[in-house]
């Protein structure tokens, strides 16, 4: 199976006033179709900005990216826009959910974006999922109206929503407490074995733990 | 795309901070409404000054005045006699374009009948003076050509002269009146003349009930040296057009005096002090109105570049959910511009009730039209476009990956 991910010699070098910040130094990392691997590392070894690049929230100083087969290495603005909105889900560790929306709309907002996709489409998606995920008492609910682990949820519905080829969640279980962490670990858990390609960046080795495979980040560098 | 999330969220916007949003549009929503009172009230008024041009003499009518006198004039300017009653009967004779032509003298002499006596304003002129200005005898009858070849010694009287001379205008009638110390018939008394710019601005023709009509004729024989005149007043064809008689006027008169030392002008081109002292109260409106919407227009910018950096986080999600800059550039100009169309609304309403009072009070026409709502609102709209661009162009260049690391 080719893979969904793979990356060679990944640079970035952050500009500081006169001084260059290498945070990575030649990343090469691959991530096969249906894997659950898991990126950890101490802060500041540069999971985070090896999972912006590989989520194309940023580009890389150096190095080649494909993701689903395509070069996405040498793309910006537009079309980098468009690659995270089909290709990638993502999962943040505060939900970042849009407080005036409801759960409804906040679940359809990715295909908003996409275009084109008619309105009695979207309500039906984001219904689908939300029932999916046990969460289809709240679709009229603002997002203030929800504990935590239904926050996050309704977040990964959205993550979800447009097919992405690939889910990337970043600390998905850091804002929540043990049992609603555990809950949405185990809906983490579910996906992968539903076949969706997981990549999640934390800092808490039981966590990380549950996925297939780690990567781990140290200076920059891929270390085991 | 998401035009209608970004209404909501404007809506919402307001809703949440009723107060400070409010505070915010004050600045748009008192120029607004300045400026839709000045349109309402220039609106009336200039319905007004068109009553007031018909009644003075209507379009078409043309005035020539001699030219102020140059300070080192030449040996042709010296040369020339000035406006005279014989270019007058010239131009009537020759210009083919002219419907009528009437010359004036002017002149303030003593008027007596029995033991009142005032000093007032004595108007010499031709027939067509009265057509000119469309004015009518109450009682007997205007100036006659046969009054004019005759040089008579006859008079029409105002109707304001008529009335403190003899009591009522009826009684005026062939009684004799002593005008600069000579004897005059009176034939006829003028229908008194009335115009109202407003209730409390009094009577705009009161000058012209205020004064005596004799034949030009009579006066420059008897009150005057030479036969120049005061005022010149023609009243074009309509087949041919005011311009047109303008031109034909010049020339004539240029060829009788061999320079330029007169001017031409159409009626209407100066407004009464009535009209400039309006003309002044809308300019200043007016530029209180601009300067509102100029500093609304800051202010909102200001709040809106508060609330972008407040939702940097937001913009960075929508990002990552596969927003363009271009997306969420349109996201917040058109979350602001329904914050100020909502400003332009409530400055309609207050300019609407601004222009009811002052309406009102000082008893003037002015109506708030569609048009004037129309660009009310149309200019809270433009100030909202240009007061959303920096924010919306902050918002828009923000980077994904920091926007979303922020706070």
């Amino acid at each position: 199976m080719a893979a969904l991910i793979a990356a060679r010699g990944l640079t970035k070098t952050y500009r500081l006033g006169q001084v260059d910040v290498p945070a990575l130094r030649g990343v090469d990392t691959t991530v096969d179709a249906g894997e659950f691997v898991a990126i950890v590392g101490p802060s500041g070894s540069g999971k985070s900005t090896l999972m912006h690049i590989l989520g194309c929230l940023d580009t890389a100083t150096a190095g080649s990216y494909h993701l689903d087969g395509e070069d996405v290495s040498r793309f910006a603005g537009k079309r980098l826009a468009q690659v995270r909105n089909r290709k990638v889900g993502f999962v943040f560790q505060t939900f970042n959910l849009m407080p005036r929306l409801n759960v409804e709309e906040n679940v359809a907002l990715p295909l908003k974006y996409r275009g084109g996709v008619p309105r009695s489409e979207r309500r039906e998606r984001a219904r689908a999922l939300l029932e999916r995920l046990g969460l289809s008492h709240r679709i009229g609910h603002r997002p203030d109206e929800l504990s935590g682990g239904e926050r996050q949820r309704v977040a990964i519905a959205r993550a979800l929503v447009g097919s992405p080829a690939i889910l990337m969640a970043d600390e998905p279980t850091g804002n929540l407490d043990s049992h609603a962490g555990a809950e949405v670990l185990a809906t983490i858990e579910e996906l992968h074995r539903d076949g969706h390609t997981i990549v999640m960046v934390t800092h808490d080795a039981d966590v990380a733990a549950r996925a297939q495979r780690t990567i781990h980040i140290a200076d920059g560098r891929v270390v085991a | 795309m998401t035009i209608y999330e970004s209404v909501l969220a404007g809506l919402e916007e307001v809703r949440r901070h009723l107060g400070q949003t409010l505070l915010s549009l004050l600045g748009l929503i008192l120029g607004t409404g300045s400026i839709v009172t000045v349109l309402a009230l220039f609106g009336g008024q200039g319905e007004l000054t068109q009553q007031f041009i018909e009644e003075v003499g209507g379009v078409g009518t043309i005035i020539v005045s001699d030219r102020d006198e140059a300070l080192r004039p030449t040996a042709r300017e010296l040369a020339s006699k000035r406006l005279t009653y014989r270019d007058a009967a010239f131009l009537k004779a020759r210009a083919r374009s002219l419907l009528a032509v009437s010359p004036g003298w002017a002149r303030n002499l003593a008027y007596r009948v029995a033991d009142v006596s005032f000093e007032g304003q004595v108007i010499g002129t031709v027939p067509d003076y009265a057509f000119i200005n469309d004015i009518r005898p109450l009682v007997g009858r205007y100036l006659s050509d046969l009054d004019l070849r005759q040089r008579a010694r006859v008079t029409v009287l105002g109707w304001a002269y008529a009335d403190s001379l003899f009591g009522t205008a009826p009684r005026a009638l062939h009684q004799l009146v002593s005008i600069g110390d000579r004897s005059f018939r009176v034939v006829g008394v003028m229908e008194r003349e009335e115009f109202y710019f407003a209730a409390w601005s009094g009577n705009a023709l009161a000058y012209r009930n205020r004064r005596a009509y004799i034949p030009i004729t009579t006066a420059q024989t008897l009150f005057s040296p030479d036969d120049r005149l005061s005022f010149l007043t023609l009243k074009a064809r309509p087949e041919h057009g005011a311009a047109a008689a303008e031109t034909e006027v010049t020339s004539l008169l240029f060829a009788r005096h061999g320079v330029e030392d007169f001017d031409i002008r159409a009626s209407g081109q100066r407004g009464s002090e009535d009209q400039q002292f309006f003309l002044l109260f809308n300019f200043i409106f007016l530029v209180v109105g601009v300067v509102s919407l100029f500093t609304g227009g800051i202010v909102i910018a200001n709040i809106m570049l508060a609330s972008v950096v407040e939702r940097v986080r937001e913009f960075g999600t929508r990002m990552a959910l596969g927003a363009t800059a271009g997306g969420i550039f349109t996201h917040v100009l058109a979350e602001v511009v329904v914050v100020t169309i909502l400003g332009g609304v409530l400055g309609l309403a207050l300019g609407t009730a601004l222009t009811g009072t002052v309406a009102h009070f000082m008893q003037m026409p002015a109506v708030v039209t569609p048009v004037i709502a129309g660009s009310a609102i149309v200019t809270a709209a433009v100030v909202g476009l240009l007061a959303g661009i920096y924010p919306a162009l902050r918002a828009a260049r923000l980077s994904p990956v920091e926007a979303l690391r922020y706070g």
